[in-house]
């Protein structure tokens, strides 16, 4: 298998805080990856050192062979990592389709005309198209969650990350997220790093999860091996559990 | 018409908008008014100064208090060029303009990165360090005393045209800022800058495109105004006023869209000379509360009054484009963020 994004050894110190301690991690061709730990073990500043949002402190990140530490965000979104937001942020002056439109427009290289139908394409792949000439805020918030991930594909990404785009959500509406997620691989051949705190979801979708805990990796395999190691339950739950 | 001109242009519009250029453009020969003549030339150049203004506080929502830095800059070095080097009046016009720009990119590439207030407040300081260091720049801008260009009465009636042609082109840059897919790409940068940035839309360049245009467009009508008015001086081209009062025709017309501050200053230049004339000490207070007024009662000003009337006159026309210039309202944005945050909570 030949990874499409790969990290090596990435660091990321706030002053005294190391929020992230030389983690690696490498995302193949075609895979789901998982990427757990505790609430602060530092996934959502990984995820932002992968898409270009902060730039790390040390540590390379790779997209196939092309270097891409350091990028500025537009710049490693046009590349082809593309990211969603734990918290939605939706354009919320724009249209539906519009806020794909602008994704697509940017960097799938297609025209006008070809954009808008590359984003009314992924509007009627996550179930959105009735939708699309409204507002996002007549959405509700899973609706919300599947227009943040079709902006993000509108941008034909080769690497997807998904940051808890299944948390708060009813679990009707989990499963159907799940399903969407195994379909964006299965059918568009997206590789896929999501991180998640619904466990379920983690252990049906991934196929290889890494553990995150204080900025440092404390585990990667199968979900189910990683949810037995020793150190993953301490992380979760403390010593005595362990 | 479809071959030549791209699909976002609307031929309507496109018709609309030369049948009120070419009736503007005859107007003159026709009523013979000189008072009239000056006030269009005046409005024209209002119009023009109103939508710059508005691509950077309207469309990016970066509002500028310290516009009047680039039309003052723009006015001295045309003045200096025609005066001291003979510089024919367009090339000064234009190089003014380039200049002016050129200014604006300075000192707003680094503040744009600043967001709302925070940028607006960095404006106030660059306008008025801007006009303190032109005050003292004599050999510039002849200092205190200011600067006299020839006059020409025959030029003054001529440049009519000009003003008509200055705001024919700043309306176009306006229509294709905001329809052409750039303008989503702008929409997109007022809503989240850094959502914009993951999806691949590059901030910095495009808010610095804007910048450079607004700032060329401010400094060819602050080239125009010195050739108009054969006399400047700094406290006036430079002053707090003059940049409060392009904020205030974008509000009055409708911040954002597309036309609205073009109304705003008409409405704008009558007000002023209609209360300069009564009430020559008050009319700063009054433009205070005219601008209190319409941002507690209708946040999009003229147009944003337009559509609610249409709305409830027409209700079968199901009128919503305005729905994104209602919710481009910072306030309403903010509202919703905070919202999903809760819910995602």
């Amino acid at each position: 298998m030949t990874a499409v994004l790969r990290a090596e050894g990435l660091s990321k110190r706030f002053g005294g805080l190391k929020a992230n301690d030389n983690v690696s991690l490498s995302l193949e061709k075609g895979q789901i990856l998982g990427l757990i730990g505790p609430n602060g073990a530092g996934k959502s500043t990984c995820f932002a050192m992968l898409a270009g949002s902060i730039p790390p402190t040390s540590g390379r990140v790779f997209l196939g062979e092309q270097q891409i530490t350091g990028l500025p965000a537009f710049r490693v979104a046009r590349a082809g990592v593309v990211r969603t937001h734990q918290i939605v942020r939706p354009f919320a002056n724009l249209t539906v389709i519009e806020n794909c439109t602008v994704a697509a427009a940017q960097c799938s290289g297609r025209d006008d005309a070809g954009s808008r139908e590359l984003a009314r394409e992924m509007l009627r792949f996550v179930g959105l198209e009735k939708r699309r000439n409204g507002y996002p805020a007549g959405l509700t918030l899973a609706q919300r969650k599947r227009l943040e991930m079709a902006r993000a594909l509108s941008c034909a990404p080769k690497a997807l990350l998904l940051d808890e785009v299944i948390a708060g959500v009813n679990p009707v509406e989990a499963r159907d997220m799940v399903a969407l997620i195994r379909r964006i691989r299965d059918e568009q051949g997206i590789s896929i790093l999501m991180t998640e705190h619904v466990m379920a979801a983690v252990m049906s979708l991934c196929e290889h999860v890494v553990v995150l805990d204080a900025g440092k990796l404390i585990a990667a395999g199968a979900p189910k091996e990683v949810v037995q190691n020793a150190a993953v339950i301490e992380a979760y739950l403390g010593k005595k559990h362990a | 018409m479809k071959r030549i001109l791209p699909p976002w242009v609307r031929p309507r519009t496109l018709i609309a908008v030369a049948a009120a250029a070419a009736i503007l453009a005859i107007l003159p020969l026709v009523h013979g008014n000189r008072y009239w003549h000056n006030q269009l030339t005046e409005t024209l150049l209002a119009i023009a100064t109103a939508l710059a203004w508005n691509w950077l506080g309207g469309y990016l929502g970066q509002v500028s208090f310290g516009h009047a830095a680039m039309f003052g800059l723009g006015g001295f070095i045309a003045g200096r060029m025609q005066v001291s080097l003979g510089v024919p009046m367009i090339a000064a016009w234009i190089v003014a303009g380039v200049i002016a720009g050129l200014y604006a990119l300075v000192w707003g590439h680094p503040t744009l990165r600043l967001r709302g207030p925070y940028f607006s407040i960095a404006t106030i300081g660059v306008g008025e360090a801007t006009r303190l260091i032109c005050t003292y720049w004599v050999w510039l801008t002849g200092g205190s005393s200011g600067m006299s260009l020839p006059v020409q009465v025959q030029l003054k009636y001529q440049l009519y045209w000009y003003a008509l042609a200055l705001a024919l082109v700043a309306l176009a840059v306006s229509y294709a800022l905001r329809r052409s897919p750039l303008g989503l790409a702008l929409l997109a940068i007022k809503s989240d800058v850094d959502a914009a940035g993951d999806v691949g839309v590059s901030a910095v360049r495009l808010q610095d495109l804007v910048l450079f245009l607004s700032g060329m467009t401010m400094g060819v009508c602050g080239g125009f105004y010195a050739s108009y008015y054969s006399f400047i001086e700094p406290g006036d081209m430079f002053g707090f006023a003059r940049s409060i009062s392009f904020v205030l025709m974008g509000v009055i017309g409708g911040i954002g869209t597309i036309a609205g501050p073009a109304i705003g200053a008409v409405i704008f230049v009558l007000l002023r000379n209609s209360l300069i004339a009564t009430y020559p000490q008050l009319y700063l207070g009054l433009y205070g509360l005219l601008l209190i007024f319409v941002i507690l009662f209708e946040p999009l000003g003229l147009t944003g009054l337009y559509v609610r009337i249409l709305r409830r006159a027409r209700p079968d026309l199901g009128v919503t484009g305005m729905a994104a210039e209602e919710s481009a309202v910072p306030a309403t944005g903010a509202g919703a963020a905070r919202v999903e945050q809760r819910e995602a909570k």
